[in-house]
């Protein structure tokens, strides 16, 4: 059970806060279909500042004493470098999308299509393979354990504690208590509010005097800085840090996760965690033992590898289909606002 | 000559393909502008191998190689131009396909996921049906024909989700892409069309040569000697003009399009824009299904069965090949065929530089971004005097922004 | 009365790309005055009062407040001078609260947080003070048109705005509400708060002005003193020449009934009622039957149930003998034309030309193809032909591209195109909205000559001039059902009001089966 929770979570965790992101681009009236790009980005500029750090001796020391709280201050700053190329990519989609009024779904696809690419290409130029990888257990550096709490290895912190004290990552618990701050600038702050009349009517939010360009630039910058930071998330807990130009279609199902999550942070947390628990289902189905009793249910239910792997999609496909009619998309997403027309 | 250059702006066309070219060459200059930097900042590379570099960007097609003192040599290279034709093949279709969808509203995303149900199809009618009791070019036809179909059934998915429930095109197309690479592995997983005669090659499926189907060469082979054409190439601009024709001249065209130009309207004039949703996205499918079946036909490429966790670029680019086309399927022939021309571009890179082909993957992103907006570079080209005359052509108290218009029909 | 200006607009010349839509137009507004802007549509009053709230800049003029000249760039400047304004299509949030739309853009807040408490109570003086009814929670999507525009109000009111532009505000109000919105601003005038009112509606002008400002295709032509002038007048000012608005036609004939409906019921979209609930009645050949009603009660759907773009939850619909209730578009449309209330969303395929939307309908005769291949000739031939007849104007004949055509001609091109079918039904939905004196008399002639051809025409308006001068016969909807039936030469504009309004209600039932 322990381990089913914690996988789920490393699943969901990214998912939320690029689904998340999701919203905040949308909301301002800009679809950001280049979540998965942005992802993309963000893992490669974070796997290759943590590559750059160790080269440079930066944190040996700190390893070597298994100075827990240095690495984390380590990947935290990670975090921060990637969420600001996040940032930095979507501008190419905040451009094009407010300036030249853009059509957003085809300059999305293209961020989809030059992540990959400009990734692929500096990679092979920098390790000369398709994959950049850490020297070394990069994920286990910043694993939190119980040890690193002051508990002895021996010790029983009880099924919450071992849940969510031992063998996890700061970065999880990051992007909750983001997801949540976030949650509520979107809905009790001045900015939320008007970030959300833009996506609504910005004809409205312009005739009273709110800036609709620059609440678009200000939700994608937010869009892309969270989607960097999913896509590092994501890279460092379940790829082992290393990045070769491909989330899985992550950012795909966290845009279908927004849309089951009918654009609000609870609905999407739930989805998200519901898609997390398939995900995590499909990765590690064989090594799951859901109450204990040694028996790996799942591995003997006699049903192909390929089901497994296909189920996140086809339940996303099936979920969608129950959910369209009744979602509520932000009124104005995906038209770009032209002040001279009113 | 200014004035012949206003005057010829003034045709919608020659504006489309200005503004085409002009994608094309920024696009260019964004992949020089990057060999360059990446260059300059990595250790291993001097100055004369960047440059190397943008000259190969530029002009990798008339690569011929190094020469003895080991500069880049140019001039014209027969197996370049004629893989250059055979890898056009499929990249027509799948950009047919997305330009047939684009016209009818659509966004076909789903191309790779219909090439690899195309695929698969073929490749299993090509390599079950014995040609000792089949003559092959029937296998050949079937084959074709199989992976048409398949190709049309998985695209017909998207647009029944998005006729019948309103899901949007794009995610459902996302969606059938990766349920399309997990299903292609699990069908040829432990199945006998794997090649497990040859040693470490249980990764592959058989060539459709094998059983002694193969797309007829006939001269071809000749003209470029050292290049893997075939007729695909023929087939292929002859489905081009088909299409051209059933957009532009027939009803079922008319139908499609006015459906995708404004559903609402279509409705009101008792065109079933359900039906004509999911025979686009049907025939879209087919056309994605139609070029991966060319391209496996030829019969000297071993095909990957291991697709769940990469889909085929092929597909993929079949959207700037129709973004640069302007949807106009006639277009869809040149376009294609310059994609591909990036394609050998790329390789020639990687083989005689320190660089790799992904180059020219950034070079088709920015060519689909600055696409993304065409319509500022038209209306940038076609210069003040004309914006003047739509504007003033535009109702003027009546709302405007005709998105809105279609999309919901509120007044703005 | 003080005389003193509070605002001026000296000299405003206005050009969007190919077309003068202010051309050297002065206006002087008064403190505490109500002053009237007159105008046709496309005169060019929006315009002006978009330059007044910043969301425009002129090339030319200037605009001075008490005398000093100002700078608007944007409606932030406008409301930092104390400029307000109603606009016709209301800026509303729909799925925001009321309170929330009233608040956005001049929120109050601490440390970035919202502060609503402090900002409840000033609404709800300010609602209580002027008699403005909302209900600060119900979001906007739920809630009248009348309270909607009262939350616009209160937009102004909340921001101490003390000069209030209403840009057509009437439109959308029943003969009651106009009647209250009248004495509000009439309240607000004597506080000293000056107003703009933008509008065609001689009627509502003569009533609370006190003085008129007359604009014709971009220019000004005069201002006057209410009290010296009269309704012709005015109306001459406006139109430049004198009109006559009244439509000429003989008394109908009716004859059969061409379509009945019979317990008609629409579902509704927004909410679990029936948009459409248990509607009976005909309309027979040779009449013109108007449905008259404040938009939004149930008018849309009746006409999507009928012309099966919504399907029908109940009842039935006979078409020439013929139930239709579940038949497909194309199958209806054998016998009526319709002429769409909205030309963009669906009269017209705007990526079209003009030819290709001339036979929207009909490419599948086969007078237009052959074997599924359009005869191009054919269709060039045809449009011509109707371009002629109907006199539709457009820079390149049939070949012009419908998006690039003025929103008359587009219209002309829809009645052209549906007229033309001959069928015995027509069901026209505001075919003269937004349309020029001249376009809108060349409708109403058509209309009434489909009429005297012998085909029945079902009429929907939300204009009550329109009701009562084309109409021969006139159902009034409210909340979905019908709830009177009149003879406009014997009703009143105000006795369809309360009707309108859901204050009176006559019971039919039964009548029209009788008839049948």
């Amino acid at each position: 059970m322990t381990f089913l929770i914690q996988q789920t979570l490393l699943y969901a965790v990214p998912l939320m806060i690029v689904a998340l992101a999701g919203v905040f681009a949308e909301r301002s009236g800009i679809i950001n279909l280049a979540l998965e790009g942005i992802m993309i980005f963000g893992a490669f500029v974070g796997v290759l500042f943590v590559q750059l750090m160790q080269q440079s001796g930066a944190f040996d020391g700190a390893k070597a004493d298994g100075n827990w709280l240095a690495l984390q201050g380590l990947m935290l700053l990670a975090m921060l470098v990637t969420a600001a190329a996040g940032t930095l990519f979507s501008l190419l989609l905040s451009f094009a999308s407010v300036n030249l009024r853009a059509d957003q779904t085809i300059g999305g696809t293209a961020l989809n299509l030059l992540a990959p690419a400009l990734v692929l290409f500096l990679i092979r130029i920098i390790a000369n393979q398709n994959t950049l990888y850490i020297d070394g257990d990069a994920a286990s550096w910043f694993m939190i354990r119980k040890s690193d709490l002051g508990f002895s290895r021996s010790d029983n912190l009880g099924f919450l504690g071992e849940t969510f004290l031992h063998r996890v990552y700061l970065a999880t618990y990051v992007c909750i208590l983001l997801f949540v701050v976030l949650s509520v600038i979107l809905y009790k702050t001045r900015f939320g509010l008007r970030l959300r009349s833009c996506g609504e009517n910005p004809q409205a939010a312009d005739s009273l005097g709110i800036n609709v360009y620059r609440m678009r630039y200000a939700g994608t910058s937010i869009s892309g800085a969270l989607a960097g930071i999913g896509g590092f998330v994501y890279a460092l807990t379940t790829a082992n840090c290393s990045s070769n130009g491909d989330v899985a279609g992550f950012g795909f199902l966290a845009l279908a996760v927004m849309i089951f999550g009918n654009w609000k942070p609870l609905n999407i947390a739930g989805a998200a965690l519901l898609f997390g628990l398939f995900k995590c289902v499909a990765a590690s189905y064989t090594s799951i033992d859901i109450n204990g009793d040694g028996v790996y249910l799942l591995a003997e239910i006699p049903i192909s590898v390929h089901f497994y792997r296909m189920l996140p999609y086809l339940i996303t496909l099936v979920v969608l289909a129950f959910t369209s009619k009744k979602s509520r998309a932000p009124k104005a997403e995906g038209v770009p606002y032209d002040k001279g027309q009113r | 000559m200014k004035e012949k250059w206003r005057q010829l702006m003034e045709k919608d066309g020659a504006r489309t393909a200005a503004a085409s070219v002009i994608s094309i060459l920024i696009g260019l200059l964004v992949g020089c502008v990057i060999v360059v930097i990446s260059g300059l900042a990595s250790s291993n590379m001097d100055g004369k191998s960047v440059w190397d570099g943008v000259r190969l960007v530029l002009g990798g097609i008339l690569s011929t190689g190094r020469d003895a003192s080991g500069s880049l040599t140019f001039g014209f290279n027969p197996a370049n131009v004629g893989n250059m034709l055979f890898r056009a093949t499929p990249l027509i279709l799948t950009g047919l396909s997305v330009a047939v969808a684009f016209k009818t509203g659509l966004f076909n995303i789903g191309a790779p996921g219909q090439y690899l149900m195309g695929t698969a199809a073929t490749l299993i009618v090509a390599l079950s049906i014995p040609t000792s009791a089949v003559p092959s070019p029937v296998v050949w036809l079937l084959a074709f024909l199989a992976g048409i179909l398949a190709g049309a059934l998985w695209g017909a998915i998207p647009g029944l989700v998005k006729a019948l429930l309103n899901i949007n095109e794009v995610l459902a197309c996302i969606m059938t892409n990766w349920i399309a690479a997990n299903l292609v592995t699990w069908i040829f997983d432990g199945s006998v069309w794997r090649n497990l005669e040859e040693y470490g090659k249980t990764n592959y499926i058989y060539k459709t040569s094998v059983n002694g189907v193969v797309t007829a060469r006939a001269g071809l082979d000749a003209l470029f000697p050292g290049s893997q054409v075939n007729w695909g190439i023929g087939v292929a601009v002859i489905i081009a003009i088909l299409v051209y024709v059933l957009m532009t001249k027939t009803t079922l065209g008319y139908e499609l399009v006015a459906c995708g130009s404004n559903r609402h309207a279509a409705r009101y004039a008792g065109i079933n824009d359900k039906r004509n949703i999911v025979l686009s996205m049907a025939i879209a499918g087919a056309l994605s299904g139609a070029g991966a079946a060319l391209y496996w036909l030829a019969g000297n490429t071993e095909f990957a069965w291991q697709t769940y966790q990469a889909l085929p670029a092929t597909g993929f680019n079949g959207i700037p090949v129709a973004l640069l086309a302007a949807s106009n399927p006639i277009g869809v022939i040149f376009t294609g065929c310059f994609m591909s021309m990036l394609n050998i571009v790329g390789q020639q890179i990687t083989s005689l530089t320190a660089y790799n082909e992904y180059i020219t993957d950034v070079i088709i992103a920015t060519i689909v971004y600055l696409s993304a907006f065409s319509l500022v570079i038209k209306l940038w080209l076609s210069g003040r005097k004309k914006r003047k005359a739509q504007a003033a052509a535009a109702p003027v108290p009546a709302p405007a922004g005709d998105g809105k218009a279609e999309k919901g029909g509120e007044d703005a | 009365m003080d005389s003193e200006n509070v605002i001026e607009m000296l000299h405003i010349t206005k050009e969007f790309p190919g077309i003068i839509a202010n051309d050297d137009i002065t206006l002087q507004l008064r403190r505490g005055e109500i002053h009237a802007l007159l105008g046709e549509n496309g005169a060019g009053k929006s315009t002006l009062m978009s330059v007044l709230f910043g969301l425009y800049q002129p090339e030319k003029g200037e605009i001075r407040k008490n005398g000093q000249t100002v700078r608007i760039n944007d409606p932030n400047d406008a409301t930092a001078l104390g400029i307000g304004m109603v606009h016709q299509h209301f800026k509303l949030i729909e799925v925001f609260t009321v309170l929330d739309n009233i608040i956005l853009g001049a929120e109050t807040t601490k440390a970035g947080f919202l502060q609503k408490k402090e900002a409840r109570a000033k609404v709800e003086a300010l609602s209580q003070r002027y008699g403005l009814k909302v209900d600060l929670d119900a979001r906007v999507e739920d809630i009248t048109v009348g309270m909607q525009q009262r939350v616009e109000i209160l937009k102004m009111l909340y921001r101490d705005n003390e000069i209030l532009i209403f840009d057509e505000p009437t439109a959308v109000l029943t003969p009651q509400e106009i009647d209250e919105l009248m004495a509000t601003m009439k309240e607000f005038a004597k506080e000293g708060k000056s107003i703009l009112f933008i509008s065609h509606k001689l009627n509502e002008i003569m009533e609370v002005s006190d003085r008129v400002t007359v604009l014709r295709k971009g220019r000004y032509i005069g201002t006057v003193d209410t009290k010296d002038t009269d309704k012709q007048s005015l109306s001459d000012m406006m139109v430049g020449r004198s009109v006559q608005l009244e439509v000429h036609k003989e008394p109908a004939q009716p004859r059969q009934a061409v379509l009945s409906l019979r317990d008609f019921c629409v579902p509704s979209k927004a909410h679990k009622r029936n948009a459409v609930n248990h509607v009976s009645f005909d309309v027979r050949a040779g009449e013109i039957l108007c449905i008259a009603g404040i938009d939004g009660n149930g008018q849309t759907e009746l006409v999507y149930g009928l012309t099966g773009l919504e399907k029908c939850s109940g009842g039935t619909a006979t078409l020439c003998g013929e139930d239709i209730s579940h038949a497909s578009i194309r199958h209806r449309g054998k016998n009526l034309s319709h002429i769409p209330e909205d030309r963009h969303k669906h009269g017209l395929v705007l990526d079209f030309t003009l030819e290709q939307n001339l036979v929207l309908q009909r490419y599948q005769e086969k007078r237009f193809q052959a074997k599924g291949f359009i005869n191009r000739g054919a269709v060039r031939e045809y449009a011509g032909q109707l371009i002629a007849q109907y006199d539709v104007r457009s820079g390149q004949g049939p070949v012009t591209a419908a998006r690039s055509m003025s929103g008359g001609n587009q219209q002309k091109a829809i009645i052209a195109r549906e007229l033309d079918r001959e069928k015995p039904l027509i069901v026209a939905v505001q075919p003269t909205r937004g349309l020029d004196v001249g376009a809108i008399e060349y409708i109403h002639s058509q209309l009434v000559a489909e009429r005297d051809k012998g085909r029945a025409v079902l009429l929907v308006s939300l204009e009550l001039d329109e009701v009562m001068n084309l109409s021969d016969r006139i159902l009034v909807m409210y909340e979905g059902e019908i709830v009177g039936e009149f003879d406009p030469k014997q009703t009143s504009v105000q006795e369809l009001g309360l009707y309108m309004a859901g204050a009176k209600r006559m019971e039919r039932s039964g009548k029209e089966e009788k008839g049948a």
